[in-house]
């Protein structure tokens, strides 16, 4: 182990680090001083040997793999199967293409869907939410639900009536003059739109995706 | 008992590799579909350094790939045309690569449902197409019919499709996200 006297805050960090060096050498390395949090007149005094100092791996090997290798490889099989995992069953990170949902999912940004949001209960109105393609799930809808199962969706100089009644919606900022007649939501479907009601009807994609075709809820 | 575990390690590693083996000899006609529905958007694709002669013949080779009868149905917001016949596709197509400097196109997804005859199959489809002018790639929803001729799987019919609203026309502007394990700029 090689010994020097330290001073100022790089012997602060050689104090932190002393205790495990300590324990793991049995009892080669001290620290004098104001113990473990004070850094202000104390140095460590290394009593190393050279057979110490030949087991003791580097600073740079302790960084990359620490003292324990095995222990450090089996964290990185399991940070690797959790995130591998956690990106194929539950999060998903997907980037907004388009305007039909700003100002609350603005074009270009990047978001994460909860695939496991609806595991324990429907869709409920005002989620938004990922629909995948009737041919798979690379590229995907980002709409918002507005229309259970069951319901009649329509709107009236932009503003939306499900079953005749108007509702709120704290999500859209502007509104154009939507026309469109009551529309019956079947079961096992969503009527679903974008919030960015500024768009022309006819421009804006919207409707009725079955149940299946939703992947899960936006999270972030 | 080391003996015993080597031999079944050994079995498992033989029939995984037969059954590699197996699928490469003979694949399945999702496979087959699959893998030309691949080779022809790269055939469909074109660069700016192709010569005129090399685009139009690069264009007659995209026949290969449909029935002498094909039928393509493209629904646009306020119009909606066909194209019948192959000879009119195969004009279209030129004329495409006469205009376009060039155009890239690739189909992110593709979902193959094969008869029980085996003889023919629905696709669906979603198209991508970037030329170089567009920021953004444009995207289209495809139907496929195909058919099996002389062993050889052709597109017999191309209808223009809508995830939200099947009984909606096509091309409208839509909020779109992608995965982003596909790394696409979009």
């Amino acid at each position: 182990m090689n010994c020097r006297r330290v001073t100022g805050p790089e012997r602060c960090g050689v104090k932190r680090m002393a205790p495990s060096y300590a324990g793991r050498s049995h009892g080669t390395s001290k620290i004098s001083g104001n113990g473990l949090t004070g850094c202000l007149s104390s140095e460590v005094i290394c009593m190393g040997t050279n057979a110490d100092a030949a087991q003791e791996p580097s600073l740079l090997t302790r960084m990359l793999i620490g003292r324990k290798p095995k222990r450090t490889l089996v964290r990185i099989v399991i940070l690797v199967a959790m995130a591998f995992l956690g990106r194929a069953f539950v999060l998903l990170p997907v980037k907004v293409v388009g305007p039909s949902m700003s100002p609350t999912y603005l074009d270009h940004s990047i978001h994460i869907i909860n695939r496991l949001a609806y595991l324990f209960h429907e869709p409920q109105r005002g989620d938004a939410v990922a629909i995948r393609l009737l041919a798979g799930g690379h590229i995907m809808y980002l709409k918002r639900i507005i229309g259970l199962p069951g319901e009649t969706v329509a709107f009236h100089h932009g503003q939306l009536y499900i079953n005749g009644r108007p509702q709120e919606e704290p999500y859209v900022v502007s509104r154009s003059d939507w026309e469109h007649e009551a529309e019956a939501v079947k079961s096992n479907q969503y009527y679903v739109v974008g919030d960015n009601r500024g768009m022309a009807y006819d421009d804006h994609d919207k409707g009725r995706p079955t149940r299946d075709l939703i992947v899960g809820k936006v999270l972030l | 008992m080391k003996k015993w575990l080597a031999r079944i390690i050994l079995l498992a590693v033989l029939g995984a590799v037969g059954y590699w083996g197996w699928t490469v000899c003979f694949p399945s006609a999702e496979k087959v579909i699959r893998t030309r529905l691949e080779t022809l958007a790269k055939e469909a694709s074109f660069t700016s350094k192709e010569g005129v002669l090399a685009k139009a013949w690069n264009a007659t080779l995209l026949a290969d790939y449909f029935t002498l009868d094909v039928r393509v149905t493209i629904s646009l917001p306020g119009t909606e045309h066909s194209i019948d016949g192959r000879d009119e596709l195969m004009q279209r197509a030129v004329g495409v690569r006469s205009v376009l400097p060039s155009l890239k196109i690739d189909f992110p997804d593709i979902k193959v449902v094969v008869a029980p005859d085996k003889e023919s199959a629905v696709v669906n489809l979603t198209a991508r197409g970037k030329t170089p002018e567009q920021k953004e790639f444009y995207l289209q929803e495809l139907r496929l019919r195909m058919i099996k001729i002389k062993r050889t799987w052709l597109i017999n019919e191309i209808v223009t499709v809508r995830t939200l609203s099947l009984n909606r026309i096509a091309g409208q502007e839509s909020c779109l996200c992608v995965a982003t394990r596909e790394r696409l700029r979009v």
